[in-house]
């Protein structure tokens, strides 16, 4: 049985695609059935962040549209061998997509053996991101440790309790986890950011994850190589933390402390 | 003010055609302005003091205008340089609170719609039956409920957060929340509100006019807390209750508040 599991957040640019990329990535190298789908329309990223934009002939419009198969739409990654892509559409806008269409998909996905779906949600609250929760079973809801974040995913969550199937059909509420990403421990200890407790106790969730303020996000993102397979980053630790309590597994966190430099450090600059 | 999104594409699975119309009843919380003069002057003068205690609450606020108190019935000109002086404050009258045979000329003349509930909104004690009020007003709250209510409603109780941009409202009985209500979250009931978590956002009580409504949370952090109409927006909090256990309530027009508890 699949599990459709959508990365959303309101707010733009806090790091959903960055986290779509790791995760499915990170459940793949567990040797899981993997697919993940950019829902962003007109605005598609994922493609870039997976390194897979030079392959890209078919996508999410054209398999909803019928123009192709969802086969021949499907990605596979070159790293991993269980991780399939399906892109979005650059030329057409959000309108493109359907309900009916999408649950098409995401049936078809399904039925071909895939462990997890992950839907990487545009920005936003209107129809991408609405079609890409609304079929979830849970939920990663990133947000950076800042108020405006904060409020939007507070928004998202409410969309999440009353504007999915499940809510709908009076099923089983979609299971929530709270990511923070961009989190820097040392502008936490100087009030500049929320805390991870501010944001817990703000949004009444757990945290599934805390993902440190990196430079290495960026050169990921511009490598194509989601940074999760960088093993020397902090970042890619984190998101590996957040894989495995993904799956249920108990993990301390990481990375939320600030690490105070030693004097050596300290005297060269270390 | 209807903050509850209507995604277009909600019902696509059987009909893929947005609807052209979707003709909705909604309650919408409304500001009732309630002028003792026609003096533009005097009106602009107060009205733009109030609202530089809250910029941007009060921005482009939509208003019903209620005339029930002039000692006379206005001329249409008066009302309209009154509307004028609304529209310079910042906010919009939007209708007029209406009842009465005159205010529905006056209404037609300025193509203003009569919003009726208002006037009997903020009427808790009809005339109709006065044996029966004059002993309520000084009793204590509680007795006040056990007289008024004739068939008692059991409170309705959400034990879930209320998130920004979600609307709880209880009808005609008390609203018990046992979570958090987030900043850009709306709760409201005609009778009293209990938040047994963090107030972030707002929260109505009395909100068809019981005077006798009250407000209590465990953790105040409120944007707006209102009883019967009577409102206070909260930019700043008053130290001694951010964060602790608060109720509010009406003393007369004055809305107090006060930790409750230890």
């Amino acid at each position: 049985m699949a599990e459709i599991i959508v990365v959303t957040s309101g707010k733009g640019g806090v790091g959903k695609t960055t986290t779509s990329a790791s995760i499915a990535c990170g459940l793949a190298r567990r040797g899981k059935r993997v697919a993940v789908v950019d829902f962003d329309i007109g605005l598609r990223n994922l493609d870039l962040i997976m390194g897979c934009e030079r392959r890209v002939v078919y996508d999410f419009v054209n398999v909803i549209q019928g123009d192709c198969t969802l086969k021949q739409a499907l990605i596979k990654d070159k790293r991993l061998e269980t991780l399939y892509v399906l892109a979005a559409s650059q030329t057409r806008d959000k309108d493109a997509l359907s309900s009916e269409g999408v649950r098409r998909v995401l049936d078809e996905l399904a039925n071909d053996g895939f462990d997890y779906i992950i839907c990487d949600s545009p920005a936003g609250i209107e129809k991408g991101a609405h079609l890409a929760m609304y079929f979830a079973d849970r939920a990663v809801v990133v947000v950076n440790p800042e108020i405006s974040s904060v409020r939007d995913s507070d928004r998202i969550l409410g969309l999440l309790a009353s504007k999915t199937q499940r809510a709908e059909q009076g099923q089983e509420r979609v299971r929530e986890h709270l990511l923070l990403t961009r989190y820097n421990p040392r502008r936490v200890t100087t009030g500049e950011m929320l805390s991870v407790d501010d944001v817990k106790e703000i949004l009444g969730l757990d945290v599934i994850g805390v993902v440190p303020e990196s430079p290495d996000v960026l050169s990921a993102s511009n490598a194509g190589l989601p940074v999760i397979m960088n093993e020397d980053s902090d970042a890619s630790r984190a998101y590996e933390d957040a894989v495995a309590r993904l799956l249920g597994e108990e993990v301390p966190l990481r990375f939320t402390l600030d690490a105070k430099k030693g004097f050596f450090a300290r005297m060269f600059g270390g | 003010m209807s903050t509850d999104l209507d995604f277009r594409d909600k019902r696509s699975t059987a009909d893929a055609r947005p609807a052209v119309v979707k003709l909705q009843y909604g309650q919408i919380g409304m500001m009732q302005l309630r002028i003792g003069t026609t003096d533009t002057g005097a009106l602009l003068d107060e009205l733009t003091g109030r609202v530089a205690t809250a910029p941007k609450f009060f921005q482009r606020t939509p208003v019903c205008l209620d005339l029930g108190e002039l000692e006379r019935l206005p001329e249409i000109d008066e009302v309209r340089a009154v509307i004028d002086a609304v529209r310079r404050a910042g906010m919009v009258s939007i209708g007029l609170a209406g009842g009465s045979a005159d205010i529905e000329t006056l209404s037609t003349a300025l193509n203003l719609p009569v919003l009726s509930a208002f006037r009997a909104a903020n009427n808790p004690f009809p005339a109709v039956n006065p044996v029966a009020t004059a002993p309520v007003q000084p009793a204590p709250p509680v007795a006040v409920m056990a007289a008024t209510a004739e068939a008692p409603l059991a409170a309705m109780i959400h034990s879930q957060t209320v998130r920004s941009g979600q609307r709880i409202y209880a009808r005609d009985r008390d609203l018990v929340i046992t979570a958090g209500v987030g900043a850009g979250a709306e709760v409201m009931a005609d009778g009293c509100v209990h938040i047994y978590g963090s107030l972030r956002g707002r929260a109505m009580a009395g909100v068809h006019g019981k005077l006798s409504a009250r407000v209590f949370c465990q953790e105040f952090n409120a944007e707006l807390v209102s009883i019967a109409g009577i409102f206070r927006v909260f930019e700043t909090i008053p130290r001694e209750l951010v964060g602790k256990p608060v109720q509010a309530w009406l003393d007369g027009e004055d809305l107090h508040f006060a930790p409750v508890g230890n």
